[in-house]
């Protein structure tokens, strides 16, 4: 094997495969990046069993070959090449070492079999369609805040993705909760994606897919059975595994019939908290909403430091109400609401709190009180 | 004052102040004699932590009436019969022992020998003997001493609490039944229920059984055997696997041609061997004999053959601290069913939970007035978020059931991982029982395995210092070292001699960074004279070997795949010492089905 390529595309494509690389490995195989040289294309492979990443790149193809070498190591050295460096990556088959030229730098790298290297991609998918990077974007953005990170419910360790809705109103719906806020975002229902199986997307997949459409492209091919998606964007393709569970039937946490609507400024109600926040201790974040009519006062007691209030003028017409929030947890929605104007529906202080941008409808967030 | 012999009784008095010194020693000297005599059980029995009384009966040959007559006397035994005190096959051979103690005590003898055509006794009070009468007994010697030190109230005044005394007793009683476990040992003290060691086999078993009778049940599952040979000396035992230790030496027993002794090589030697896996202040428990030819050591040392000398103790040593190594790397994937049967012992079954539970009246519970979700159970989040509702999102459960184990997996040592629980612990089955696996420490010491085994092969990099450094020692310490200069530089020391007293050192290990070498090369000469070996050294550089084993390894809370765990388990069984991590903790229990059958009650 011989490939000629240029440094930055190098260094690029690495940097999105070499992420995925655990750095600390019980099997020797894993710590390694598969590179594939073929047809003047360079292709760069790695996976740490649950979610494989490749991308290729155009490249000066001499003879043909594949080979592994350490992901960690080979990332450092196409790093610290001067820019606008050409790299020679050369293999012979007898000796078990790559070696890496550029300029009258040398490197020769110890190299896995290829055979040994994991191949997850395998296996059919039954549904495959095609998302603007904008709404995947949009999708997992909005949604990822909420994922639980509670071992023992594992099944909550991922963003479920599912078909909602029937017919003209069918819509593709991405659903987190971790048990005290529930994050759900839709998407009208793209074509190909009717009869998806309902699919749980691991927490690392997520981060994953979320570093990669940053990069700016604009559509994203989604292809999933129901044991494994796959994310096509640009020339990156990335498989992943799902997690094998039952995501609770998180509709009847939705409080369709709350009747107390609390509309306010996003920008300064999430000002607010933060605010009154600052003299909350570590642990009890609780955040007090006392509702009036057209206004409403935010306090914090810490009995270690002192309290804090603030009142915000507010859209607010049914009965006085108190009720207490994790002030961590109301910025972390209020960071999703895109609109000028969020609105917050509630029934009591010991029940789910619906909080929904009021431009867009396609998000909606529930968030579960505490006793203060 | 002029110059005058001193009578007999005096000097019997002042022998008896080395010989006896407590209790204990009586005990000691007695059971000696009744081993020597070729019993095959001895009975020991005492009262007042032996001040009272003391009687040590046996089966052995007994004495004549002629013997009887002489023991008694001093410098009369029966135990050295050239006179050649390099030639000692018998526990005893001094010949002090009985009139010392007849000097200092009311001594009572009854013994009949098969010549006779009945049994002897005689009494010696205070140094006072009687006539030798007829008495009745059927075999063996039975020997008394009461009242111990009567006659030498100053001594009286020395011994510790009773309690004390007993403990001592009891410490000397266990070394020889240790060492004779074809004998049998019937134990009796006042207001305590009376201790039987039946006799063993002769043989590894049967000391094995013996020792696990006095050293606990725990010693026999948690031993290795060792057994080697070399130029007429053989090293053989049973030590502790590294999970199995004390904080202090006092379960370490060496016996040299079957006496015990207690020697500092032993604790030396034994440090060595284990430096690998235990932290400096743990001692594992175990039991050295030492046979040998009678004239390469010299029991004639201490007046109560507590301490022998070898002459070629190096040998000894090296040769002991093989055999354990050997030992050691040999059953290093043992784990130590310490843990294991630790766990089974806390196991309890589980309670039902009882119907009113009050903690839903307390105020740490959300109202559930208005919660229209069932919360029962997600309200007790911990301390933080008691205060936090959280909707109904199903009930905990880890995910567990993924990995259908191959069958070929199943019959390896470590079985087949089934689960990661709590993101540090891998279930693992085996055909017949259950593994779990302390997934950080056991890859730790798998990197640490790996590391050393590169130190081995490509050396320790040395920095050149840009001054050499010149250390003054004392003399005999400075040779010490530049003798060991060699040795030193394979370690990456290197040193040379600086003139009388003085040590300059011109390159240090690169691994331990900044070297204080004035401290390491004090510690490394005080550790030289004391055990001849350059342990510090080596245990400084497998402390940071041990440090980046750790921090290149897996950690707790990384979750990993099936594939992963079982490579793990696989590379564990390859690895030498994988049963225990760099600090002597195992790195995996076993539970057995019929533990777990035991838990339920099945069998």
């Amino acid at each position: 094997m011989k490939v000629t390529v240029e440094r930055s595309a190098l260094l690029k494509s690495l940097g999105h495969v070499h992420r995925v690389v655990e750095r600390r490995n019980t099997i020797p195989i894993l710590a390694n990046v598969l590179i594939q040289a073929e047809n003047a294309k360079l292709a760069f492979r790695a996976t740490d069993l649950d979610l494989e990443v490749t991308e290729t790149i155009p490249a000066e193809v001499g003879p043909s070959g594949a080979t592994t070498v350490p992901a960690q190591m080979f990332y450092e050295i196409v790093r610290k090449l001067p820019e606008g460096a050409q790299i020679v990556l050369e293999a012979s088959g007898d000796r078990a070492v790559l070696t890496i030229r550029a300029g009258r730098a040398r490197f020769t790298l110890q190299t896995l079999p290829v055979s040994d290297f994991p191949d997850l991609a395998a296996g059919d998918m039954t549904h495959s369609f095609k998302v603007s990077a904008a709404d995947l974007k949009r999708l997992i953005d909005k949604a990822s805040f909420a994922i639980s990170t509670e071992e023992t419910r594992y099944y909550l360790n991922g963003i479920y993705l599912h078909a909602a809705g029937a017919a003209k109103a069918a819509t593709l719906r991405a659903v987190a909760t971790d048990g005290h806020r529930l994050a759900q975002v839709e998407l009208p229902l793209p074509a190909g994606a009717d009869g998806m199986p309902g699919i749980i997307i691991p927490r690392k997949t997520v981060g994953e897919v979320q570093r990669l459409i940053e990069d700016g492209e604009a559509e994203a091919t989604i292809e999933l059975s129901p044991g494994k998606i796959r994310f096509t964007i640009g020339d990156v393709v990335l498989t992943s595994k799902l997690i094998d569970g039952t995501f609770p039937d998180y509709g009847r946490v939705i409080p369709l019939g709350n009747n107390k609507e609390l509309v306010v400024d996003k920008a300064e109600f999430e000002a607010a908290v933060d605010r009154v926040s600052t003299v909350s201790s570590e642990r009890g974040r609780a955040v007090k909403l006392a509702l009036t009519a057209g206004k409403l006062t935010l306090s914090v007691t810490n009995p270690d430091s002192g309290s804090a209030t603030e009142e915000l003028e507010v859209e607010y017409e049914s009965d006085p109400l108190d009720i207490g929030f994790n002030s961590r947890y109301l910025l972390d929605i209020a960071a999703q609401i895109e609109g000028e104007t969020a609105v917050l529906r509630l029934a009591d202080p010991g029940s789910p709190t619906l909080i929904q941008d009021r431009e867009s409808k396609g998000a909606l967030y529930v968030l579960m009180p505490m006793r203060v | 004052m002029p110059v005058r012999q001193l009578s007999e009784a005096v000097v019997n008095r002042i022998a008896a102040g080395e010989v006896i010194e407590r209790p204990a020693s009586v005990v000691k000297e007695l059971a000696e004699n009744a081993i020597d005599a070729g019993a095959t059980r001895v009975e020991i029995a005492i009262d007042g932590g032996g001040r009272r009384l003391i009687r040590v009966s046996d089966d052995g040959f007994g004495m004549t009436h002629a013997d009887l007559d002489l023991a008694v006397e001093r410098h009369a035994t029966s135990k050295l019969a050239e006179d050649d005190l390099l030639d000692i096959r018998t526990l005893g051979f001094r010949g002090e022992a009985l009139p010392s103690i007849g000097s200092v005590a009311r001594l009572s003898i009854t013994t009949r020998h098969a010549g006779e055509p009945h049994a002897w006794a005689l009494s010696v009070d205070a140094g006072e003997r009687s006539e030798i009468k007829p008495a009745a007994l059927a075999a063996g010697t039975r020997v008394e001493v009461r009242d111990l030190f009567f006659a030498t109230p100053a001594r009286l005044k020395f011994l510790k609490s009773d309690r004390a005394e007993s403990e001592a007793i009891r410490d000397v009683v266990r070394r020889l039944a240790m060492s004779r476990p074809e004998v049998a040992f019937t134990f009796l003290e006042e207001g305590r229920s009376p201790v039987t060691w039946a006799a063993a086999l002769p043989g590894a078993h049967g000391q094995l059984a013996r020792l696990a009778d006095i050293l606990g049940a725990d010693f026999r599952e948690n031993a290795v055997e060792f057994d080697q040979g070399r130029e007429g000396l053989r090293i053989q035992g049973f030590a502790a696997l590294p999970t199995l230790t004390r904080a202090n030496s006092l379960g370490q027993y060496l016996f040299v041609n079957g006496r015990p002794v207690r020697d500092k090589l032993l604790i030396g030697a034994v440090r060595g061997a284990y430096a690998d896996y235990l932290p400096r202040d743990r001692y594992p428990l175990l039991a050295v004999f030492i046979t040998l030819d009678p004239h390469e050591v010299d029991v004639n040392v201490h007046p109560a053959k507590a301490e022998v000398r070898f002459r070629d103790p190096g040998l000894v040593r090296s040769l002991l601290v093989r055999s354990l190594q050997e030992a050691l790397m040999r059953d290093g994937q043992r784990a130590a069913s310490t843990g294991g049967s630790a766990t089974i012992a806390a196991f309890r079954p589980a309670l039902q939970p009882r119907r009113g539970w009050d903690w839903r009246r307390s105020t740490a519970r959300p109202d559930p007035r208005g919660m229209p979700l069932a919360t029962r159970g997600n309200t007790a989040f911990g301390f933080a978020e008691v205060a936090q509702a959280a909707f109904d999102v199903g009930a905990p459960s880890a995910n567990v059931t993924l990995h259908e184990p191959a069958s070929a997996t199943l019959d390896q040592p470590l079985g087949a991982a089934r689960a990661q629980v709590h993101e540090n612990y891998i279930v693992a089955q085996t055909r017949d029982g259950l593994v779990i696996v302390d997934q950080h420490a056991a890859h730790e010491r798998i990197v640490y395995e790996r590391l050393k085994a590169a130190l081995d092969k490509t050396g320790v990099a040395r920095q050149i210092l840009l001054i050499p450094e010149i250390v003054e020692l004392d003399e005999a310490d400075a040779e010490r070292l530049a003798a060991r200069a060699g040795e030193l530089l394979r370690f990456g020391l290197a040193i040379e001699a600086f003139g009388a007293g003085a040590i300059a050192v011109r390159e240090t290990p690169s691994l331990l960074g900044e070297v204080d070498a004035r401290a390491l090369l004090t510690d490394l000469a005080q550790h030289m004279a004391e055990w001849d070996e350059a342990l510090p050294l080596e245990r400084r550089l497998l402390h940071v070997s041990a440090t980046m084993a750790c921090h290149g390894s897996v950690r707790s809370g990384r979750r990993l795949k099936a594939e992963e765990m079982n490579a793990l388990l696989r590379e564990m069984e390859v690895t030498p010492n994988s049963g225990q991590c760099n600090h002597g903790r195992p790195t995996y229990v076993e539970l057995k089905l019929t533990d777990i059958e035991r838990l339920f009650g099945r069998t």
